[in-house]
């Protein structure tokens, strides 16, 4: 008799849990798959910023000069300060193949600068490369800001290797959409038999409210295992197709998924606290979202600095770490096993709420 | 006051002491006292708000009783709900179903119950015209009722819990009062709640009428008809005098014009044979409403205890 409840909740979604499946698995499949092109894109831009090279001041002088090899067929070239969105106006210099522009640094902050050259027939100037005051790899420094580097667990990782790349498209937004369909389905599942009437019928029948909670739990944590293991699928799938398993092994990926479970399990066990305590879909399911929103939240600010860092112990996404699965193939079961006594406390609280309160009419 | 004749506690279904529900300030119930026998319908009369759910649901503990106690089959209705909940079945007065197939429904439902065998919901399905191949969610509101009696029924429970079964038409309605009676020779006891005199009157053996919270009176359903009498009007062809149907156990009659309006309480046969010498238009012989039945005889008994009668 145990588990009918269970299978019962599974039944009855498994029309959402297949179009979740069906979302997880294009998304999972499509992401690995567009790396090659990101990848050439990417490079295209990093050889761009190496073709302009700038020389900063000094003790002698104070003056920054950009220099770039001068194009065939070029009839002139435009040279943008990005961050004032204008053209500078000093003179550029010809000398042979080498072209320069030098202006004063009358400025503090960090300014990005393009080269444009403006060709012979075409209807729109072309970019030759781009430059910074303070750093020559603009997509390095974007890659060291503390929001990516909250999602890469503190690494600094290219972008350029299919492990950063994973790292970085896929698991930043993963976490947040599995998150999300969770807290959906948990509180709708539960706090839809309140609000339709069910639970007189439900409660009537032999079954006990902890018995009733825990089963639906138990049906929230089996979709949990189910999105996982469709999104791991999917991700190796995707991987194989581009020939990237031997960069980020199919167990690595495997695990960096599934080490997300209980991050999932404490979702749904807070959807279901929400939902015993409040009753009402729309107030349980804006409860979850608002869990959801700000563990991330607290995961990414936590991660600015080292006094934030009480912010990043309480946030649950910190200990799905996919970037120690993805880069050192190693896995949390301290973690794993941590969440998971979290998600039980929490399902604890969530029946003696319920074994308090009234069913409604 | 509890009048209890020649019974013992083994014959008690269920057993509700100074039940008291308070919903913030607002009272649901207020030191309700009522024993319901085995293998008695127990009708639970009252208005709409005057506390009839809440004290089923009570009984059922789906919301916590504030004071008091109950017990079925001499189980605490918190304590041993499971227990309880094994032996009896329960129509909600309001509820909803989820969607599926009726049949996979009620098959859930009965195994929640542990109960393996479908003979009974088949049979009641059967009765009630009740096609079990259809989908929950395409079903009318009657339609939806019989799913909720036949999900009470069909675990061959010892108590049967009924809360306002409206929405069934007439010949329906006829065949479950059918069933509730056989249910009862079989040894199942029924509470049934409701505000329709008229279907209490037909199928119970008591009736506890509940107000404002407070239970007012538990009477024999014998005693409540002769009680509340029915109310006769007749409109007359020809000249009458109303000297003739001054009867013992006929009260309250009104002339108006050629029509006349009386109680009858007893001999219903003498008054027939007193109209019999006229020529008559028009006759009407009906139950008094839940409504006057508390304006005659109980608006006086208001805030005062019940009168228990077995």
């Amino acid at each position: 008799m145990i588990g009918r409840i269970t299978f019962k909740e599974l039944r009855n979604a498994w029309k959402v849990i297949l179009v979740i499946c069906m979302v997880t698995l294009i998304y999972s499949v499509g992401m690995p798959t567009i790396f090659p092109l990101y990848r050439s894109s990417i490079a295209e831009e990093l050889e761009g910023a190496s073709k302009v090279q700038i020389t900063l001041p000094n003790e002698t002088h104070s003056y920054v000069t950009l220099s770039w090899e001068a194009l065939e067929n070029s009839t002139s070239y435009i040279v943008l300060e990005d961050n004032r969105s204008m053209m500078l106006t000093a003179e550029i210099k010809y000398e042979g193949n080498e072209t320069s522009i030098t202006f004063e640094k009358d400025f503090t902050e960090k300014r990005y600068y393009a080269v444009m050259a403006t060709i012979e027939g075409a209807s729109e100037p072309s970019l030759i490369g781009i430059a910074t005051t303070e750093k020559s790899d603009p997509f390095k420094e974007l890659l060291d800001n503390p929001v990516y580097r909250s999602f890469a667990g503190g690494r600094s990782i290219s972008m350029l290797e299919v492990k950063g790349f994973i790292t970085m498209e896929f698991f930043i937004l993963w976490t947040m959409l599995a998150g999300m369909f969770i807290a959906y389905l948990s509180v709708s599942i539960l706090a839809g038999d309140f609000e339709n009437r069910h639970m007189d019928i439900w409660l009537s029948k032999p079954i006990t409210r902890r018995r009733y909670l825990a089963e639906k739990f138990a049906a929230m944590t089996t979709i949990s295992l189910i999105v996982s293991i469709t999104a791991a699928i999917g991700l190796i799938a995707g991987l194989a197709s581009i020939n990237s398993l031997n960069e980020l092994s199919a167990y690595a990926t495997l695990i960096s998924v599934m080490a997300g479970l209980p991050t999932l399990m404490v979702i749904a066990a807070v959807g279901t606290l929400s939902a015993v305590s409040f009753q009402k879909v729309r107030a349980g399911m804006g409860i979850s979202f608002a869990f959801v929103f700000a563990q991330l939240f607290l995961r990414t600010f936590g991660s600015f600095s080292k006094d934030l860092e009480l912010m990043k112990i309480v946030s649950v996404f910190t200990y799905w770490d996919y970037t120690a699965a993805i880069f050192d193939t190693t896995f949390n079961a301290g973690d794993f096993t941590l969440l998971i006594v979290v998600s039980l406390l929490i399902i604890a609280a969530a029946i003696w709420i319920f074994k308090k309160k009234d069913i409604p009419t | 006051m509890k009048i209890v004749i020649g019974l013992g506690k083994t014959d008690i279904a269920m057993e509700i002491e100074n039940l008291t529900k308070m919903y913030g300030n607002h009272v649901g119930v207020k030191n309700l006292n009522l024993t319901v026998y085995r293998s008695e319908i127990m009708g639970f009369l009252g208005p709409n708000g005057a506390g009839k759910t809440t004290t089923i649901r009570c009984c059922l503990d789906l919301i916590a009783k504030t004071e008091g106690r109950i017990t079925i089959f001499g189980l605490d209705s918190s304590k041993d709900a499971i227990a309880i909940q094994k032996r009896t079945g329960y129509l909600p007065g309001d509820f909803g179903l989820p969607p599926a197939k009726v049949r996979s429904f009620l098959g859930y439902l009965l195994s929640l119950s542990g109960c393996d065998s479908t003979r009974k919901m088949n049979e009641l399905a059967e009765r009630l015209d009740l096609d079990v191949e259809r989908r929950t969610n395409e079903l009318s509101k009657g339609n939806r009722v019989k799913v909720g009696i036949v999900q009470a029924l069909m675990a061959d429970p010892e108590l049967i819990i009924i809360d306002e079964p409206s929405g069934l038409d007439p010949i329906v309605g006829l065949e479950f009062r059918r069933i509730m009676r056989e249910e009862k020779r079989q040894g199942k006891t029924i509470f049934l709640s409701s505000h329709d005199l008229s279907e209490v009157e037909t199928v119970c053996d008591r009736v506890a009428i509940i107000k404002k919270g407070q239970l007012r009176v538990v009477e024999r359903i014998q005693a409540l008809q002769e009680k509340t009498g029915k109310v006769l009007e007749v409109e007359f062809a020809d000249r009458f005098d109303l000297k003739e149907f001054q009867i013992d156990g006929v009260r309250g009659i009104q002339q108006e014009n050629n029509r006349i309006t009386m109680t009858i309480h007893q001999n219903l046969n003498r008054t027939i044979q007193a109209l019999s010498g006229h020529r008559i238009v028009n006759m009407s012989l009906k139950s008094y409403s839940l409504e006057n039945l508390f304006l005659k005889y109980y608006s006086k008994e208001a805030g005062g205890g019940a009168q228990h009668d077995r």
